[in-house]
């Protein structure tokens, strides 16, 4: 797998830089959570930066768990699925992992 | 989010022979998106309990706390005041207002050079013609009256 350049530590200022994720995305996102969002402090996509960084790390970590579950090195799907199963605070995304279609149902005529 | 930026976070906690597939990063990002929709919303409630329209960094923070993410608050906090620290610290450049350009600097005044050719002395330019020196420079219809025939040779 390509890893990771020199370089791009350095623009990110280390290992976690301070707006490793797009400020303007995240804002959009925010944006589109809801109607009546309207006015959002200049700072707060800043702290969801750092918070989604925060998020990413939690989930990978306990998706490899899986992964090491199933003896394999390469983590998929399943293991982000069953690591949202696992954890009670990310019951928010249990629709989002379970919308799979089902390979072995038939279709219907 | 994209997907570098996630890859990217994602090699910082796993080991190097990790090997992550294009479907595990791809529901990774939409959880990213949905958690950040989730926050937000309660952020915005939060607000809105408390007759203020702005979502403030506080309201991320305690709406996070309030769903479950407690152990995100102080990691947040201490970034929240290492930015603001930062932000005094190095205040963003101002933009620029309507302020009048600075007057063009002074010409220096040359020193004196040895060696200088001083400019010619000042020329009465009506008579310039009648200056024995130009008498005969100037031929043909140029030289003050009657017109002649000699031939202009510089060299002589």
């Amino acid at each position: 797998m390509r890893q990771p350049g020199a370089y791009s530590n350095l623009l990110s200022g280390g290992k976690t830089g301070p707006h490793s994720l797009p400020l303007a995305r995240i804002k959009k996102i925010m944006k589109k959570s809801g109607e009546d969002v309207k006015m959002i402090s200049g700072e707060a996509p800043i702290v969801f930066s750092k918070a989604c960084e925060l998020f990413i790390e939690e989930l990978t970590k306990r998706a490899w768990a899986m992964t090491l579950q199933r003896k394999t090195r390469t983590m998929h799907k399943e293991d982000v699925a069953a690591a949202v199963m696992e954890t009670d605070i990310f019951d928010f995304l249990v629709g989002l992992v379970s919308h799979t279609p089902n390979p072995s149902a038939p279709l219907e005529s | 989010m994209p997907i570098a930026t996630l890859t990217r976070i994602m090699r910082c906690v796993l080991p190097d022979h990790a090997k992550v597939a294009d479907d595990a990063k791809e529901t990774i990002q939409e959880c990213v998106s949905e958690f950040i929709s989730f926050i937000t919303n309660e952020a915005n409630e939060r607000c809105h309990r408390e007759y203020r329209r702005t979502v403030t960094p506080n309201d991320v923070v305690a709406a996070m706390e309030g769903l479950g993410f407690g152990n995100y608050v102080e990691p947040l906090t201490v970034f929240i005041n290492k930015h603001r620290a930062q932000q005094d610290c190095c205040p963003p450049p101002r933009q620029a207002t309507h302020q009048p350009l600075p007057p063009p600097p002074q010409m220096a005044r040359l020193p004196a050079v040895d060696g200088y050719v001083p400019s010619p002395p000042a020329v009465d330019v009506a008579n310039y013609l009648e200056m024995p020196q130009m008498r005969d420079y100037f031929v043909g219809p140029y030289r003050g009256g009657g017109g002649g025939g000699e031939q202009f040779d510089p060299f002589k």
